[in-house]
């Protein structure tokens, strides 16, 4: 393992938390599964400093805890949760990002459809910090996730991408994006897939306040049912209060085209491949817009496997 | 190998094909040409198994076998290529990736290993040199963006590529230039046998004059009108369907 790292891991009733990074300081790490609470402060430095989260656990307990993530000013972070989920989850992330902080996070997670998971996210920006927000997850039984992004302070950016995958799973999505400043800028993309019988929500909410001139903000949601039974609900929600913005949004679901899968099977690949391939050129682009290259790797595993 | 028997075909409610009859042997090379609309790409998707396409009454044996009890992929895997008239797009997934799983389809059909990426490439490098097909084009995603005649050519590469029994080119010289032209008809002329048989839907005279089909056919609402051989291609050619 290389330095500027640091791994916790959290196993049923233990933690272990392995911080080879002078640039990452964790305080309440010593009674964290007592307290449940992590603190964490990210230093400024040359590399991107990086965060290993991986959860383990055999036992039907819940895993319930909450970090609270501080990035300095200049501070970079790659923050990695790869973790398969076999328990029930309520996990909730806080995050300050300072001046001109920059905080990656991928959440490849999949979970089991007799769970229930709960995820947290309220994260807020100050001037000329960034956000860029991987989430690819293959829902679960009741599969909550609530994102708040606060834009307070002028030319933060926050770049979400999510990916849900479910097969005769549920998950619900929400994601709010509250433009608190004049001259900052959100893009967010997600993409689900619903087979069986899955039933999938999404709410997205562009929030612009009416001093918030010069905002840029997009967002796109795409469904493909695959599943007969299957369901799934996008709703864009806009509270735009401010004329000078640039704001577009653009909701649709549907089944796969039925002309390519019959292009598909004409070449001899069964109904069920065709399908799985269409459902991969629609996710494709996701992995394309991963800078990282290792971690758009990871994504394109995730999917491969969960397709 | 393809007897077609008293076929009738519907779209939507319009009825497209009408007693359609027509018998073709191992080996042969037959071509069909019609005026716009009188039924060419109907049976062409037919053959193939397009569900858009509903058979209402008669028969197609396929090497002895009821072809309209196989789905697309059986059909595909016993042997039956269409060479789409509009190749279908299909953005995210790439073409070389795509080449080799319906490639690795049918080599699963017949007991063989899927083939290693390194054979794969070597392979389509070959076949796309033969056909002048830059290997850039492999790397964007399948037929997405591609010209008129990329898309054509790509269509001839999985032709090649499956080594079908019975193949069926609808139009695929249309939107070739010259030269593509040439190439397609020189790597359609490799593929005649005495195993394979072609069916060549075309509405020129000049891949005819390269591939010199045993029979023509004239298609008119839906039927065979007139049938002969490559003569009646030039007929046509010179006096057209009136
Ligand atoms: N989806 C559809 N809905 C309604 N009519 C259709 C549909 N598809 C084809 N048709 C009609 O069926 C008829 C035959 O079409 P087909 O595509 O077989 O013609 P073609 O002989 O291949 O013509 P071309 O030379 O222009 O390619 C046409 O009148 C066409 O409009
Ligand atoms: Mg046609």
């Amino acid at each position: 393992m290389s330095k500027d790292q640091c791994l916790i891991s959290i196993n049923g009733f233990n933690s272990t938390i392995e911080n080879l990074s002078s640039f990452i300081s964790i305080t309440k790490a010593e009674d964290f599964i007592t307290n449940k609470v992590l603190d964490i402060e990210i230093d400024k430095s040359e590399n991107a400093q990086r965060i290993n989260l991986t959860l383990n656990s055999s036992s039907t307990d819940l895993i319930d805890f909450e970090i609270n993530l501080t990035l300095n000013e200049g501070a970079i972070l790659e923050f990695v949760d790869e973790s398969n989920y076999s328990n029930n989850s309520n996990i909730r992330l806080i995050t300050q990002l300072h001046k001109n902080s920059c905080f990656e996070l991928y959440k490849l997670n999949s979970y089991n459809n007799e769970n229930t998971n709960k995820f947290y996210h309220n994260c807020s920006l100050l001037e000329n910090s960034t956000f860029k927000d991987y989430s690819f997850s293959n829902g679960s039984k009741e599969n909550f996730s609530k994102t708040i992004i606060n834009l307070d302070d002028v030319n933060s950016r926050y770049l979400g991408s999510g990916v849900s995958i479910n097969n005769s799973t549920n998950s619900d999505t929400e994601i709010e994006i509250r433009h608190n400043t004049k001259s900052a800028s959100s893009d967010c993309y997600f993409k689900t897939v619903a087979k069986g019988s899955s039933k999938v929500n999404f709410d997205g909410t562009i929030f612009v306040d009416n001093y918030c001139s010069k905002t840029i903000s997009n967002q796109v949601s795409k469904g493909l049912l695959i599943g007969k039974e299957s369901k799934i609900n996008l709703v864009p929600k806009l509270e735009i209060y401010n004329d000078d913005v640039e704001c577009s949004h653009g909701a649709a679901s549907g089944q796969p085209d039925k002309n390519t899968l019959f292009y598909l099977t004409s070449r001899g690949i069964s109904k069920e491949e065709a399908e799985q391939i269409y459902v991969e050129g629609f996710l494709s682009e996701f992995f394309e817009t991963i800078d990282n290259a290792s971690m758009a790797e990871k994504a394109k595993n995730f999917i491969n496997l969960n397709t | 190998m393809l007897e077609i028997k008293k076929l009738n075909v519907s779209v939507e409610e319009n009825k497209i094909l009408n007693d359609l009859t027509l018998s073709i042997k191992t080996g042969e090379v037959h071509a069909i040409m019609g005026p716009n609309g009188s039924g060419k790409s109907t049976i062409a998707h037919t053959l193939a198994g397009n569900p858009n396409y509903r058979v209402e009454s008669g028969s197609i044996s396929f090497n002895g076998s009821d072809l309209l009890d196989m789905e697309p992929t059986e059909r595909s895997l016993d042997g039956l290529f269409l060479a789409f008239q509009y190749p279908i797009e299909i953005p995210g997934v790439t073409n070389a990736s795509y080449l080799r799983q319906i490639l690795n389809s049918h080599r699963k059909h017949q007991g063989k290993d899927p083939i290693d990426a390194a054979e794969f490439l070597k392979l389509l490098k070959e076949k796309s040199a033969y056909l002048k097909i830059p290997m850039e084009m492999h790397s964007r995603f399948v037929n997405t963006g591609f010209s008129g005649g990329e898309k054509k050519k790509n269509e001839v590469l999985q032709m090649d590529l499956l080594d079908p029994k019975l193949i069926i080119m609808d139009e695929t010289d249309s939107g070739l230039d010259v030269d593509a032209l040439k190439v397609t008809a020189d790597a359609v002329n490799q593929m005649k046998s005495k195993n394979r048989s072609l069916i060549i839907v075309t509405h020129y005279l000049r891949l005819l004059e390269y591939i010199k089909p045993d029979f023509v056919h004239i298609f008119q609402n839906g039927k065979i009108i007139e049938s002969g051989d490559s003569s009646l291609a030039s007929r046509i050619d010179k006096e057209g369907y009136e």
